[in-house]
């Protein structure tokens, strides 16, 4: 996927703008936070279940090269072919070999983020293979040639009006309201597809070393369907989904369904090892798996490691005061959020994604979710400073923290300013936030409301209130 | 060939970026031991019950004359009008044959109903194990056994012998970690999807319904 990160400003003003979208996204990122919330209180082992499946992720990146090539091993000797991409283009050279020299005429795939990253549709199609995805949420918006605007809800902001008419453009469904005959709908034209695809793809929410297995977890189900019916079946993983051992699992899975959407466990979780076994009734006779580097082992190396740790549960997103505002398209590219805003630089490059570790307010809710503790709101901070020592802020970004400083050092200066700001801004926006401030100050204001200044400062109420109370 | 040169170049990226000099690691060391069980050891079966109920999932237990109505019942509610189970699952062929009677049932089986039989179907098989903890199924290609009915039914009946619910997943993948089939499911309630305005509908891709059956 063509990164458009650098125009986090401009697809966030038109995110904003968007009121369809803006109340699906209040309503979603409600509903996952209350969820998990609550799910969470149920759960008394939730806080030791953290500290574990922190300690697992952290011990295995330090020993990646050891547990990786464990995994290689293992799936190998149960009959997996195992590939190593390490970029993109690589990756999609690869996919689109596997798909021709396997045959295949229509995969199916399930959601699997990381075939976002090296746009794996595009490779097979580019083959002359049809690629269809089947979770409901990534259908939906390939029908619609869109992109996905949240990790576990993909269509979250499309409507069920415009759904219908999509479904009838596309596939000659006659128009409903009724959500259920829209889900009808979609699983008898994607039944037919997993009946009928030669090459099921997946991605992995983990990967087993000590047994080679592939791990899913999905709520609707057509990851098993992808995984069981078609005579291939191709996993597309990053190389830091891997942990230790099978009995590791239960850990990763106490966590990942109820960070996710409050569930004690997603409806289905198939561990899939190797390929189909002699005597078995059903399962593909092929099995490929092909591990992405893609900017990984650079990650692994530096002082961010720990993003690498990171679930997919989606957590972080929902948290996030940004994201809650501006949705998942704005951070332009597969990861958004809070994990988008320190990943996508990291994959893609800070150059190119520099506005995301700004789209952050550093309220440190996103930490307090993280299933697996990475220290998001710190990476965020970091991120910001690396921009900086490699000159990505504006000028006058820089030039007004500098009188910032200047003047907060100097309380006199300030309580004047103060006072002037004060009676400005009651003056001419009546206590409104100041949408454009002039120059050098509109670089703040370009991107974001200034708040007005408050008729009283604060250092004055505090010492009033104080006093009152005293 | 060069999948294998790729490998290696991995790895050496891998051990540059661990700090690493000459060959990888060697003994990973291991974190803490099992989690403790969550809840407490008695009353199993019906933590189970109460876990599958609370997501949506139907359990039945009794004698057979008590459950078999109620199973018919359930059946047909849910627009049931074609039954199928694994050839060699002795028990599940028994329970499906003892509804008809219940029906209007006819009998299928996986293949057709794989080859794109349009019935409305009830697909039978019995379970490896239950989770307590969350109310979870456990089936798998174990031994030859097909998921079919699991996977392509309208509803799905899984039996459930008692003595097989187990109380945590870990026990319940511990039955596989010497050799793992390539195929273990777990299955904790019907197949559903909130992806249209976030309204949870059941029957995605899968069974809209899971029945377990206590024996
Ligand atoms: S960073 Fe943490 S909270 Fe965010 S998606 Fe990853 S695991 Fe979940």
């Amino acid at each position: 996927m063509q990164p458009t990160a650098h125009l986090f400003p401009r697809n966030a003003q038109k995110a904003l703008a968007d009121k369809t979208l803006q109340a699906a996204l209040g309503r979603a990122t409600g509903r996952f936070l209350h969820h998990r919330a609550e799910a969470v209180a149920a759960f008394p082992g939730f806080g030791e279940a953290r500290e574990r499946a922190s300690e697992i992720k952290r011990q295995t990146l330090a020993q990646l090269d050891h547990h990786l090539g464990r995994f290689i091993e293992e799936a190998s000797r149960r009959g997996a072919v195992v590939h190593v991409a390490r970029d993109a283009a690589q990756a999609r050279e690869i996919a689109a070999r596997v798909a021709k020299e396997e045959g295949v005429t229509l995969a199916v795939k399930s959601k699997s983020m990381a075939s976002e990253e090296i746009s794996f549709n595009v490779a097979l199609q580019e083959a002359g293979i049809e690629v269809v995805e089947s979770d409901l949420g990534e259908y939906i918006i390939q029908l619609a040639g869109e992109a996905p605007s949240h990790i576990i809800a993909p269509a979250v902001h499309k409507t069920r009006e415009e759904i219908s008419r999509l479904f009838e453009r596309k596939l000659g469904e006659p128009p409903t309201d009724s959500i259920p005959a829209l889900v009808a709908m979609a699983r008898r034209h994607l039944r037919a597809k997993f009946l009928g695809a030669g090459m099921g793809v997946s991605g992995a929410n983990f990967l087993v070393a000590d047994t080679g297995s592939v791990v899913l977890v999905t709520n609707e189900g057509n990851g098993r369907m992808g995984t069981v019916l078609p005579r291939v079946h191709l996993a597309v993983a990053g190389i830091e989904k891997v942990i230790p051992r099978m009995s590791d699992l239960p850990t990763f899975l106490r966590l990942l369904p109820r960070s996710a959407s409050g569930q004690p466990l997603s409806s289905y979780v198939s561990v899939l090892t190797g390929t189909r076994r002699e005597g078995d009734a059903e399962g593909p006779e092929k099995m490929h798996i092909l591990l992405l580097d893609c900017g990984r082992s650079a990650i692994l190396e530096g002082k961010y490691r720990e993003v690498l740790k990171c679930i997919r549960c989606g957590a972080c997103l929902n948290s996030c005061p940004v994201y809650q505002s501006v949705g998942g398209h704005a951070y332009g590219w597969v990861y958004s959020g809070p994990i988008g805003a320190v990943l996508t630089p990291l994959l893609v490059g800070l150059p190119e994604a520099a506005p995301l570790p700004d789209a952050s307010t550093l309220c440190g809710a996103c930490g307090e979710v993280c299933p697996v503790k990475i220290p998001l709101p710190d990476f965020l901070l970091e991120l910001r400073a690396d921009m900086r020592s490699q000159g990505l802020k504006t000028p006058g970004e820089i030039a007004g923290m500098k009188g910032y400083a200047g003047v907060m050092k100097r309380a006199g200066l300030l309580e004047a300013l103060e006072r002037v700001a004060g009676l400005l801004a009651q003056f001419f926006t009546k206590g409104k936030p100041v949408e454009g401030l002039p120059y050098p100050f509109s670089g703040w204001t370009e991107r974001r409301d200034f708040p007005a200044a408050a008729a009283q400062p604060f250092r004055k109420l505090w010492k009033t209130r104080r006093g009152v109370q005293g | 060939m060069r999948d294998v040169d790729e490998r290696e170049m991995l790895f050496r990226r891998l051990s540059a970026a661990l700090g690493r000099h000459g060959s990888p690691g060697g003994t990973p060391s291991s974190p803490a031991g099992p989690t403790p069980p969550p809840g407490k050891e008695s009353g199993r079966i019906s933590r189970f019950a109460e876990a599958l109920t609370a997501v949506g999932g139907v359990v039945l237990s009794g004698t057979p004359e008590e459950a078999l109505p109620v199973l018919g019942e359930a059946l047909r509610a849910e627009g049931v009008s074609a039954l199928f189970f694994p050839q060699d699952d002795a028990g599940a062929r028994e329970v499906a044959e003892a509804l008809i009677p219940f029906g209007p049932f006819t009998l299928t089986t996986g293949e057709e109903v794989r080859g794109g039989n349009p019935a409305s179907t009830a697909g039978f098989r019995t379970a490896d194990a239950g989770i307590a903890e969350t109310g979870t199924v456990v089936e798998s290609s174990n031994r030859g056994g097909t998921l079919l009915p699991g996977l392509l039914s309208d509803v799905h009946v899984a039996l459930l012998p008692s003595h097989s619910v187990v109380e945590r997943m870990d026990e319940a993948f511990a039955l596989y970690a010497e050799d793992p089939p390539r195929n273990i499911s777990l299955i904790s309630g019907p197949s559903k999807t909130a992806d249209i305005e976030q309204t949870l509908t059941v029957g995605a891709h899968g069974p809209r319904k899971i029945i377990v059956l206590l024996v």
